[in-house]
């Protein structure tokens, strides 16, 4: 008896595997497959749209992406031993980092300079525009996300609801984020413009913040910042649909019972909904965390070769410069950097499932 | 606990997927063009640009094409608007080696970059054809001896000026320098603003980090006596006093006969700026012509063009722009394509482009013909810039041009922001783009 139960169980897990085989194939095919041409190109010199002879180059793709360096500024001292002062900057001078860091076999250019304990030094990479990329991008999912989750939920509450002209509210709500990003990123780009012509800078200028002349796009300072407020604007009502989902699932009773125990408002929100939240949440930040860290449209809609993101930069560097080896190292390094974001993400809500 | 992990799980396998998709470029999508044959005639599909007017012009030439070779049957392919793109999409037909499109607009800056997907037009009788066009042009698609391209229509970088302004003020002429043109702009500036109009600017040009900002830079540097960056023999020029000084002298115009947001600025901006009667002067090329004189614009009739001011060589410069037709190599039908090709880049057809369009003609003869200099005057006193333009390096430093000219605009625009000096922007230049080209 015990013999043909287990023999009806080994018939069924072949079963099983049987009908999970073409799930299994189709996986290989759209997923590793193509993951493992990109992982094989990454380690060869390939052009893209060329017949020249593809070359094995091992590592150079990812040395040329991911080396850096710090290194130290001597300062400039005047006849008498006393330290220079740039004329442009009125800043004291330090030698000129093009004269110190090394130009074999890849030229390093400098990113930052900093003082640290008295002494100047300069941070260097030989491709600084990817090490930018990987802060800009990872700089704008972390602060494009956290004010999308804080805004969606306080709009989710009062979603949530019941009071007259709702379900219009509602419909009013997902429009930025019906509008495709290739819309909405132009039509941003004409309000940042960088004179009386976009409605941001009349705006400012209002308040007498600017001078209705601020280039909002091409000054550093707030380039990444315009970014964050475009997709804040464009992705909250997704987080807010989400999170009032996870809202609707909570049975209104506990309310009640909390409200007539004593309970107020605050202590609600933390003790009862957020908990009960919790995992709509957790599945919410993973979602538009990953999309944000894949963020490509909105970078290279309105920044074109200005600034970019990983993705941007990946693209940038196979269609306008055909460096497909290249461009395939980088996308790698982004793969990577998700792949960080996927294990931090499942170890926290590991964390979640042993408190309970 | 479970849930999130699927999640995560699912997320990572599409993320894994689309990135190697991304990266992989699609040349499978790319080849599945179509070369039907319907009752024995060929047909010849050309990826020509839609801006403005430009696809209907093509397909305009297409059907008088088709009149005369009942044989033959073209399509007129729309491809996108930003030169960036509209390569992408061409270099995914070619990784693909597909024989979907026969003939290719391309860029002036191309020719040097994908020469090795294109026809040798010499073999099909182009020289012929090529010299009754600007030399300069037939030049830079001249590719190892090789002609890829026929020339179909020009651009270069012109300098328009409000004629109601400068005579308010007492000027007769346009500026000859770009001092000239700073003490102008300063004056007219000063006197348009007290008279109330307090957006109003001396000058706009395009000064956004892109290439359209490599060419104003050519333009400043190549009429101050600077070279132009990478010589034709491949010597990098571009760290040199005349150089620095004439970046330089960009950078003191922002903020003071330009706005600041000059910065941001391409084409369109400059001209929406000078097109509001904003700008006494503008840096454009020859399209915002015909746009400036539209009925709905308010300097419809008060502006005019004339060439760019000179720096210390005594003569301006202005970068050539424009577009070519090229043919595939891996077209099937090499001798029509060719033919077509010939025709739509001939005389008739460029001149029917000139008075509708107002494109610039790539045949010399053109600038002679009374119904174009009609429709538009200045192609016939502007000759001169149009047949002296400079070319960027792009033949010179190919197949890594567009490298060479982002790394030439992104540190010009850091000079334009007050980041770095000029002097060291250009020792900065020359290095990268020793580095790019491997000299």
């Amino acid at each position: 008896m015990q013999m043909n139960s287990h023999r009806l169980q080994k018939k069924e897990q072949k079963l099983a595997m049987i009908l999970l085989l073409p799930s299994f194939v189709i996986l290989f095919l759209i997923a590793f497959y193509p993951l493992f041409t990109v992982f094989s190109t990454s380690l060869t010199d390939k052009k893209f749209a060329s017949s020249r002879t593809v070359r094995f180059v091992g590592m150079d793709n990812y040395q040329k992406l991911l080396s850096m360096k710090v290194a130290e500024l001597e300062p400039l001292l005047d006849a008498s031993g006393k330290q220079m002062i740039d004329t442009t900057t009125q800043k004291p001078a330090y030698q000129d980092p093009i004269d110190i860091l090394p130009r074999e076999p890849y030229r390093y250019k400098a990113v930052s300079q900093f003082d640290f304990f008295g002494r100047h030094y300069v941070f260097a990479a030989t491709d600084p525009e990817f090490i930018q990329s990987i802060g800009d991008t990872i700089v704008f999912t972390v602060l494009s996300v956290l004010l999308e989750t804080i805004l969606g939920m306080v709009i989710a509450l009062v979603m949530i609801k019941n009071f007259p002209g709702r379900g219009g509210l509602r419909v009013a709500m997902l429009v930025p984020w019906a509008i495709p990003t290739a819309v909405s990123s132009r039509m941003w780009e004409w309000m940042f413009a960088s004179t009386r012509v976009g409605v941001i800078n009349v705006i400012c200028q209002w308040f007498g913040w600017t001078n209705g002349q601020f280039p909002f796009l091409t000054a550093e300072s707030t380039q990444v910042w315009a970014m964050i407020a475009i997709d804040v604007w464009k992705t909250t009502p997704f987080m807010a649909l989400l999170l009032m989902a996870g809202l609707q699932t909570i049975p209104p009773g506990i309310y009640e019972a909390a409200k007539i125990d004593g309970c107020n408002a605050v202590q609600r929100f933390w003790k009862m909904t957020m908990p009960l939240v919790k995992d709509t949440l957790l599945v919410a930040l993973v979602f538009r965390t990953l999309d944000a860290l894949r963020v490509f449209d909105l970078f290279q809609i309105v920044f074109a070769q200005k600034r970019y993101s990983m993705a941007s930069f990946a693209y940038y560097q196979l269609i306008d410069n055909k460096m497909m080896g290249y461009s395939s190292a980088a996308s790698v390094v982004i793969f990577f950097i998700i792949l960080l974001f996927i294990i931090i993400y499942t170890r926290i809500s590991g964390g979640v499932a042993n408190e309970k | 606990m479970n849930r999130v992990v699927k999640v995560v799980i699912g997320t990572l396998l599409v993320g894994c997927a689309s990135i190697g998709i991304f990266a992989n470029g699609s040349s499978e999508e790319a080849a599945s063009g179509s070369q039907t044959q319907e009752q024995g005639k060929i047909k010849l599909v050309v990826a020509a640009g839609a801006v403005g007017q430009e696809l209907q012009l093509a397909k305009d030439g297409a059907a008088e094409y088709m009149k005369t070779h009942p044989d033959i049957e073209v399509e007129c392919l729309e491809t996108p608007d930003l030169t960036t793109d509209r390569l992408g999409l061409y270099l995914q037909y070619f990784e693909a080696k597909s024989s979907a499109v026969d003939l290719y607009q391309i860029d002036v800056i191309w020719p040097g970059d994908i020469a090795e997907h294109l026809l040798d037009l010499n073999q099909y009788g182009g020289a012929d054809y090529a010299k009754d066009h600007f030399p300069a042009i037939v030049k830079n698609n001249t590719v190892d001896g090789k002609l890829v391209a026929m020339p179909w229509f020009t651009d270069a970088g012109l300098l328009y000026y409000r004629t109601d302004l400068l005579k308010k003020y007492g000027y007769d002429a346009p500026p000859s320098t770009w001092k000239e043109l700073d003490e102008m702009a300063k004056k007219v500036q000063a006197g348009e603003r007290a008279a109330g109009n307090q957006d109003f600017w001396g000058f706009v040009w395009q000064g956004n980090s892109y290439e359209g900002l490599t060419c104003d830079a050519l333009e400043w540097i190549n009429s101050n006596g600077g070279g132009s960056i990478v010589e034709s023999n491949g010597k990098i020029s571009i760290d040199n006093d005349k150089a620095a000084e004439a970046i330089a002298m960009a950078a003191g115009w922002v903020g003071t006969i330009s706005p600041e947001g000059v910065l941001g600025f391409g084409e369109e901006d400059a001209r929406n700026m000078f097109q509001a009667g904003n700008a006494l002067f503008m840096r454009n090329w020859p399209y915002a012509y015909a746009l400036g004189n539209s009925d709905d614009s308010v300097i419809k009739g008060k502006f005019d063009v004339a060439p760019l001011p000179a720096g210390a060589s005594g003569h301006g410069a202005a970068a050539l722009g424009g577009w070519q037709l090229a043919c595939s190599k891996y077209s099937k039908h090499p001798k029509e394509a060719t033919d077509l090709l010939f025709y739509l880049t001939g005389y008739e057809q460029q001149k029917r482009r000139a008075i509708v369009g107002s494109y610039n003609p790539t045949i010399k003869a053109l600038y002679q013909d009374k119904d174009v200099l009609k429709a538009t005057p200045f192609f016939g006193s502007l000759y001169d810039v149009f047949t002296q333009a400079v070319a960027r390096p792009s033949t010179v430093t190919a197949p890594r041009y567009a490298e060479v000219s982002k790394v030439f605009f992104t540190e010009v625009h850091d000079v334009l922001s007050k980041k770095v000096s000029a002097e060291k922007a250009v020792k900065n230049i020359s290095l990268d783009i020793a580095d790019v080209i491997g000299k």
